[in-house]
Parts: structure tokens; C-alpha cells; sequence
């Protein structure tokens, strides 16, 4: 089954007086492999945190689908006091379960859990300090915990801003098996080589949409780049 | 209830009786109080760890001093002196309320807003006070301040303990999502938790408890056992579990001893400057075990 269809319609959004989002209309297509591109301060983590609930918009931000199941997200960063005493274990158990972390991880997220980090190589730091982790390793723990519930809809926010190459190709291997699933994937990229090769299709924004369509017949000419830097 | 206490009471006073137990449980006030810390410790020790995650170490201060002009205002109302729930429950939620509605509309920082709201708050009481002062002892301010463990009454004995029930019940269920809430508000909202409102719930539990508790141990002592005990455990946990379970373990310890320690021993100690001063002893032995002990060094980062 596929994840839903995201639409974006007349998105705007300011804060502080700053328009920060101007009239943003676009269509990300069920199960599509849609990435967001810009310049920083461009408004693409504004458009995610808006499409999250998080940000007061004008418009509408609508998921357009059969059954809408769980969204995974990932931020950029995971800010947090580093030396609160928590294991990668307590990290996933918070993030995917009712019963009280500190209690324990839950028998029914448990394969979820294991299969996640696996999948993302951190399996063996499942009882490590999740604060000692380098940056790389804590960005893959962040990603794992998106994949458990398996999400229909999966919002990447630059996940491999902090990552190492071995790191990034297992992104990268991830978010195309769960869209070969049907997952819809919402990835904020600033890797434009990348987003030529994975996606289906491409937004890039600046305040505006300054360009919409399929990668290779939006990113193949120089203006897009100027567009949204 | 106040059967089951005075069932409690006349077995432990039993038990003092025959020797099984120090000649400290003949007293009716000793037990209420060891009843009280009973509750007291796991509360605020579970509860001050989510304190020291969402940097919110001196809103139990603010609140308690909230306390003040919310007793003040009760006693202008005409409410008993003696135990002036009504209006310190009421005050002190509007506050807490009205700080993080305040917070949402400016973007402040935590500390600061709390910073201003106490400050606030502390000379609304004390204006509130001149007025008062001329119709009651003002020692009843002060007992909201260092409260008086050794004098409670079985109406703060179930003030307290329906508050713990009802913090179980709010806290238990909805552990997880209040963390994550302050620790990343977006992932939260991803997880379709209603962070906002986890907040409002979040700082209601704390004044209610805060406030259960003031009579009884004083906002000073509030803000000593949300706060040591938890960074006590943080300085030799690994993992949340231990730190919950470190936190709990030393606010309860920590009570208990201060409580029959002074009398036992004979010292010329107050019981509330006693549970600060055995909380603050384990926080300096775990602080020396974190610096010294490689093992508890590499809980670090």
C-alpha cells in the first residue's frame, strides 16, 4: 500500500514580522521520493515543521491517502542535555513505546527496535550512553527510530548532515528499499548529485516555489541553482 | 483513610512498645511524618528527574513563593490560616499556568521567565502580607516556606496522598511523550504528541505537587529533594532506569533518615535541615564517585 500524497496549498507563514513562507503550493505524489531543496534560511525546515503541526500557517497542508499510517521524522539534530543518563536503548524505548522508559523497553516494540538499529548499524551501542555517541552515530540512532512504527509517510530533515559516508550510503539504502514499500518520502537535501539520482521528484523553495518537477528536467539547466541560493 | 492511618499508627506504636522498633515510633507525629516521606520521596524524587531534563530547577521555588501571596489572598478571603489549600491551589495553578502561556507568547527562556515570575510573585506577597500581618501571626508564612513535618495533620496526609494518586496516574502513562516533548519538540509532534498541552499538564502536576508538599516540608525543602536527588543519580546512572530508580531511592532515604536520624542520635538539628543535609551528603558522595571512579566517569560525555 502506499504512503499518502502530500499537498501543500497557498502555505504561509511568518514569524517575527519576516515572511518566512510565501503562498508555497506543490503536490508530492503518493509514494513518491520527493526531495525539498534551497538555500539555508530558505524556509524547507519551516515547510517540514509546518507540514508536522508545529509552525502557526496560513493555507493548507493536507495527506491525501487510503489510510494514513504512522510518520516517521527525522531531524537534523537530536538537542538535548548529553549528559542525561540515557542508553540508546532508553532513546528508542522513549521514542516508540506507552510503557514508561525508564521501566524498560516494551516486549511488542522490541524486534521492531533490535531490527531497526540493526538496520542502521548501532545495534551494538544499544547500551551505550546515547550522549557519548559521536554526531554520525547518533543521526543513524535517529534515523532507526523513525523506522519503528514502519511509517507510510517518512520526513527526512538533512539526516545526513552529520553522518559519515559509510553512514550516508545506509540512508540512502533505507529510504529507497521503504519507498520501493510505498512509503512516501518527504527529504529535505542539499546533495543536488543525489537528489538527481533518488528522486522522483523535486521542490526547490525559496520563501516561493521557485521550481517544481522531475529532477532531470528541472535540475538540468544553471538557473535552478541561482533559484534558491 | 484516617482509619487506616490510626491502624497503621497503633501497630507501629505496638511494635515501639515491645522493643521490635526504636522508642522514636511512640509518637504520633514521628509516624505521620515517616507516613508523609513515605510519599513525599518517590514523588518528588521520580518527579525531579524530569525536572533536571526540562531545565525547569527553580519553577518549584517560584511556585513556592506563589504559595505566599496565594495564602495571603486565601486569608483576605476569609479562608482557615491553618490550612489554606483552596487559595494556594488555585493561585499557585493560575501562576504556573499564566508562566508557561507567557513563555509560549514571548519565546523566553525558562529560567528567565521563572526568574521574573518569582520575582513578581515574591513582592505581590509581600505587599499581600502588611495587610495580613494585622490579622494573623505571620509565622504562618513562614511554615509555608520550611513547613513543619512533625506537625502534620491527616487533612494534609490525604491532600498529599490524593495528589501522589493523581501524579501516578498523569505521570505514568504519559512519561515518555513529556520527555520527548522537551527534548525535541518537532520529533514529538511527528509521534502526534500535543506537546502544548504536555507542557500545560506538565507544569499543573508540578504546582500541585509542589503545593501538597509545602505544608509539610516548604518550598524551600520542595525545590532541595525535586532537585539533589536527582542530580545525585545523574552522577552515577547509566541509563534512565537507574536514574529514576537512583533519584526515588535517595528522596526517600533521604526523608526517612532526616526524620529519625536528629532524634535517635540526639542532634540539635531541625527535621527538614536534616533531609537536605543527608541529600546533600549522598549528592557530594556521588559527586566524588563520579570524579574519581573510572566507571562512573565514563557515564560522562
Amino acid at each position: 500500500m502506499s504512503g499518502p500524497a502530500v499537498v501543500f496549498d497557498k502555505v504561509s507563514l511568518e514569524l517575527g514580522g519576516t515572511r518566512i513562507l510565501d503562498n508555497v503550493s506543490f503536490r508530492i505524489e503518493s509514494g513518491a521520493l520527493h526531495c525539498i531543496v534551497g538555500a539555508n534560511g530558505g524556509g524547507k525546515t519551516s515547510l517540514i515543521r509546518s507540514l508536522l503541526g508545529q509552525m502557526p500557517h496560513s493555507g493548507q497542508i493536507r495527506l491525501e491517502g487510503e489510510s494514513l499510517g504512522p510518520v516517521g521524522y527525522v531531524p537534523q539534530v537530536l538537542d538535548f542535555d548529553r549528559n542525561v543518563p540515557m542508553t540508546v536503548r532508553d532513546v528508542m524505548a522513549l521514542l516508540t513505546q506507552r510503557k514508561p522508559a525508564f521501566l524498560g523497553s516494551s516486549r511488542e516494540h522490541r524486534a521492531g527496535v533490535d531490527a531497526a538499529l540493526k538496520r542502521m548499524g548501532v545495534l551494538e551501542k544499544e547500551l551505550r550512553p546515547f550522549g557519548g555517541l559521536s554526531g554520525g552515530e547518533r543521526q543513524r540512532v535517529l534515523f532507526a527510530q523513525a523506522l519503528e512504527p514502519a511509517p507510510s509517510l517518512l520526513i527526512l530533515d538533512e539526516p545526513c548532515a552529520n553522518i559519515d559516508e559509510p553512514g550516508a550510503r545506509i540512508v540512502e539504502d533505507v529510504v529507497l528499499e521503504l519507498n520501493a514499500k510505498g512509503v512516501t518520502v518527504v527529504w529535505i537535501n542539499h546533495d543536488w548529485d543525489q537528489v538527481r539520482k533518488l528522486a522522483h521528484s523535486v521542490t526547490g523553495i525559496n520563501r516561493k516555489v521557485m521550481f517544481h518537477g522531475v529532477p532531470s528536467e528541472v535540475l538540468t539547466w544553471a538557473e535552478p541553482k541561482a533559484m534558491v541560493s | 483513610m484516617n482509619t487506616i492511618y490510626e491502624s497503621i499508627r497503633l501497630t507501629l506504636q505496638g511494635l515501639a512498645a515491645n522493643g521490635t522498633l526504636p522508642q522514636a515510633f511512640t509518637y504520633q507525629f514521628v509516624i505521620n511524618a515517616l507516613l508523609c516521606t513515605l510519599l513525599i520521596g518517590p514523588l518528588l524524587g521520580a518527579l525531579g528527574t524530569m525536572i533536571v531534563v526540562k531545565r525547569m530547577a527553580f519553577f518549584s521555588q517560584a511556585v513556592g513563593n506563589a504559595a505566599l501571596t496565594g495564602v495571603a489572598i486565601g486569608i483576605l478571603l476569609g479562608e482557615s490560616y491553618t490550612s489554606p489549600y483552596i487559595s494556594m491551589f488555585s493561585f499557585c495553578i493560575l501562576f504556573g499556568i499564566a508562566l508557561k502561556y507567557t513563555q509560549y507568547r514571548t519565546n523566553l527562556s525558562n529560567d528567565s521567565l521563572i526568574g521574573v515570575f518569582l520575582s513578581i510573585s515574591l513582592a505581590f506577597g509581600a505587599s499581600l502580607l502588611l495587610y495580613v500581618s494585622a490579622k494573623i501571626n505571620t509565622h504562618v508564612m513562614e511554615s509555608v516556606l520550611f513547613g513543619s513535618i512533625l506537625a502534620v495533620d491527616y487533612t494534609d496526609m490525604n491532600i498529599l496522598l490524593v495528589v501522589t494518586l493523581i501524579a501516578s496516574l498523569v505521570v505514568l502513562p504519559l512519561y515518555n511523550q513529556m520527555l520527548l516533548a522537551s527534548l525535541n519538540p518537532s520529533l514529538a509532534h511527528a509521534r502526534g504528541i500535543r506537546v502544548r498541552l504536555l507542557e500545560y499538564v506538565f507544569v499543573v502536576l508540578v504546582t500541585i505537587v509542589t503545593v501538597a508538599c509545602l505544608k509539610i516540608i516548604g518550598a524551600v525543602l520542595v525545590e532541595a529533594l525535586l532537585l539533589i536527588p536527582a542530580a545525585a543519580a545523574r552522577n552515577i546512572s547509566r541509563t534512565l532506569g537507574g536514574f529514576v530508580a537512583g533519584s526515588v531511592i535517595i528522596a526517600t532515604l533521604s526523608c526517612i533518615l532526616g526524620v529519625l536520624m536528629p532524634m535517635q542520635l540526639g542532634l540539635p538539628v531541625p527535621t527538614g535541615g536534616a533531609i537536605v543535609l543527608v541529600a546533600a551528603l549522598v549528592f557530594v558522595v556521588t559527586t566524588v564517585m563520579r570524579t574519581t571512579l573510572s566507571r562512573f566517569r565514563a557515564t560522562g560525555v
